[in-house]
């Protein structure tokens, strides 16, 4: 109980101290105006539909990363500039488990970047050129082909591709995990040619009962040149079940599946969705990326509210992870280093795609590499979520998904970093 | 002497500070022991650098002795129970500026546990107390030094302590203010408070303390009852540390 107040108090503290200096309603405006004024410099392609979709990435997306990197800088200075001010010291002789302090911290942080975000996702329906009919569109749960994975199918072609003469002898010298990581990004781009009058079935996790979903589509992307796949056709089917797929005139297209009563008698597999090329050239899709099932969800209201607890745990691990490196360095240490950490957190990503083997490069680029790998795994969980790219595009933020990023990143990675905080904040009061 | 009623005792504590690359740069305290028996008032005295604070920050807990031990209590003073029965004034006013003085004793009342009718209750006594009610609800970020001393002192008795530990309380304050807080302390004594005072002012530490102790370069050089020096505190001090004798005044005055 005694605990409990102590919390309370720290929490309160922070709250009033944001309120107090204005720096919550700061945040607020900048937030709020970053919506608004976004539209009309990030301009989509005219429709009701390009509106939203760049409202959410620019607009929401601008707003939550004004959030996340303002916060970011407050935890930091949230217990080093009260040590520097030695107020701190004043917290540290009372009564009050120390890692509470850093825990109530955290928590007064992220309510209030919370409470900012609510107030921008309140604001959605008004924004010009959203409208108020958005909440109610329908979002679609993303079936992938149930295929082996990346990993399994770089291990079943390790030893062929090793014994194969034609492999370079740089690969051959090369350690077994940098092959197989060689070969796993193969795999997630292998493709699978479908020649003209060919069919083929690709299986999905629950097709059965997705089959019986109304409003079911296919998404296909395709990589080739727009002259090639203008000459696409094809028809694609899944149970009773089936659409057709001509006139390709974008890189990624969405095809809606409606009942054939009458052409029962030819009904896709009922657990796997069939394409069949009637086209007059061979097809190249890549069936882990190209092709997905669009299984109807819920609402975009409901999507919203779960890309929100996303973007929510992410501020709480951005806040833990701040507030951890203010109770062990100095503010403009800890500030440099949290910003730098999200920076590299946020490109190493795309460095790690663009550079993917450390075959034929230099030492220092080996070593930058292993450096990049590491860090894009130590903030994989803040970096890989997307929820305002699915949000964006329509595609369901996973309920499951939700429930393990809120639990992970909400509750248990900031209850450690706080246990962690708590554990330092003596020992760099004591100046080491 | 009862050990049992020690409730600070130190036993050849040292602290050394080192660098990043933890290189010992200065031993701020050498070998101290004392300890402070329940009731009494010690003043804890020498002159600038002499390693009074840093003793102070190793008894609160805020510092780890390099070698020795440091008992609060009879607990490490990290210890949350220790804790509990400790209320400290710091040399300067570290107050929120944003908190009124009434929502910062509130505060200290939270962290010492009071339950929030027995924490307004006593936040109200308090601020009569140091004579703040009629501005209990200005920021104290707009105090004059005095009254962010007032309020820094009605803070530490928040919690009702056993152990006020006050370090240079008369800092800053006006002769009366100064007259009212050795008061205040002779009062809080006689009512079995046990107070540990640093001071540079010696008359202060001569009208309130039972019991002082002399540090000089982080040793203690002299320890006694105030009541059986046989001089003054000034006199006694001045033969123990030296007068002056750093300052080099002949060029200056021709």
């Amino acid at each position: 109980m005694t605990a409990m107040i102590g919390f309370a108090k720290v929490f309160w503290l922070e709250i009033v101290s944001l309120v107090r200096s204005k720096t919550l309603a700061m945040l607020a405006v900048a937030s709020v105006a970053w919506m608004f004024a976004a539209p009309f410099i990030a301009k989509g392609d005219g429709t009701a539909d390009g509106a939203r979709e760049m409202f959410v990435r620019y607009s929401l997306g601008g707003a939550f990363a004004i959030l996340l990197v303002s916060l970011l800088a407050a935890a930091t200075g949230s217990l080093a500039r009260e040590r520097a001010a030695k107020r701190l010291q004043l917290t540290m002789v009372r009564p009050v488990n120390h890692m509470l302090v850093a825990l109530a911290k955290t928590a007064a942080l992220t309510l209030s970047g919370a409470a900012v975000l609510a107030l921008c996702c309140l604001l959605m329906p008004f924004a010009p050129g959203v409208g108020d009919g958005v909440l109610g569109r329908q979002c679609s749960h993303v079936l992938k082909p149930r295929l082996p994975s990346a990993r399994e199918e770089a291990r079943d072609m390790y030893d062929a591709y090793m014994a194969d003469p034609e492999t370079p002898a740089a690969v051959k010298k090369a350690k077994k995990s940098v092959v197989l990581r060689l070969l796993e990004n193969r795999a997630i781009d292998h493709y699978q040619t479908i020649a003209t009058n060919d069919t083929v079935t690709w299986h999905f996790a629950s097709a059965e009962t997705a089959a019986e979903a109304e409003g079911l589509a296919v998404r296909i992307r395709f990589t080739n040149q727009f002259d090639v796949r203008q000459d696409v056709r094809g028809e694609l089917r899944i149970g009773p079940l089936s659409g057709a797929v001509s006139n390709i005139t974008q890189a990624v297209v969405t095809v809606p599946l409606s009942r054939r009563a009458a052409e029962a008698d030819v009904a896709g597999a009922a657990d796997g969705l069939s394409f069949s090329n009637m086209g007059s050239s061979s097809l190249m899709l890549r069936p882990r990326k190209d092709i997905d099932l669009l299984v109807p969800a819920d609402s975009f209201a409901w999507n919203l509210a779960r890309a929100y607890l996303e973007m929510v745990s992410i501020l709480a691990i951005a806040v833990a992870f701040g507030v951890f490196l203010g109770a062990s360095l100095g503010r403009p240490v800890a500030l440099f280093v949290a910003i730098v950490t999200l920076v590299v957190g946020e490109i190493s990503p795309s460095v790690i795609e663009q550079y993917p083997d450390e075959l034929e490069t230099s030492v220092a680029d080996r070593i930058g590499l292993v450096l990049t790998r590491f860090a894009a795994e130590v903030t994989r969980p803040v970096a890989a979520l997307q929820p305002l790219g699915r949000l964006a595009s329509d595609e369901c933020v996973e309920p499951r998904e939700t429930a393990r990023v809120v639990l992970m990143d909400f509750v248990a990675v900031p209850l450690a970093l706080a246990l962690l905080a708590g554990l330092v904040l003596p020992r760099k009061q004591d100046g080491l | 002497m009862n050990d049992s009623e020690d409730i600070v005792r130190l036993e050849s504590v040292e602290k050394t500070f080192r660098d990043f690359w933890l290189r010992p740069t200065v031993k701020a305290v050498d070998g101290l022991s004392l300890s402070v028996r329940k009731g009494e008032v010690f003043g804890l005295l020498g002159p600038n650098g002499s390693g009074k604070s840093t003793t102070i920050k190793m008894i609160l807990g805020l510092l780890s002795p390099s070698a020795g031990d440091v008992r609060l209590f009879g607990l490490p003073p990290r210890a949350i129970e220790a804790r509990r029965k400790l209320g400290y004034l710091p040399e300067l006013s570290y107050l929120h500026p944003f908190l009124t003085a009434k929502e910062t004793l509130r505060y200290y009342a939270g962290l010492c546990g009071l339950k929030s009718g027995e924490a307004k209750e006593r936040t109200a006594q308090l601020l009569e107390m140091v004579g703040l009610a009629d501005v209990a609800g200005r920021p104290v970020g707009g105090f004059s030094k005095g009254m962010a001393r007032r309020v820094s002192l009605a803070s530490a008795l928040i919690g009702r302590p056993e152990l006020l530990v006050l370090d240079e309380p008369t800092s800053g304050l006006d002769p009366v203010s100064t007259k009212e807080v050795k008061t205040l302390v002779k009062a809080l004594a006689a009512n079995g408070m046990t107070v540990l005072t640093t001071s540079h002012l010696l008359a202060d530490a001569e009208d309130i303390c039972d019991r002082v102790m002399i540090l000089d370069h982080g040793k203690s050089v002299a320890e006694g009852r105030v009541s059986e020096l046989g001089t003054s505190l000034e006199d006694f001090f001045l033969a123990k540390v030296g007068d002056a004798s750093e300052f080099r005044l002949a060029p200056f005055l021709g």
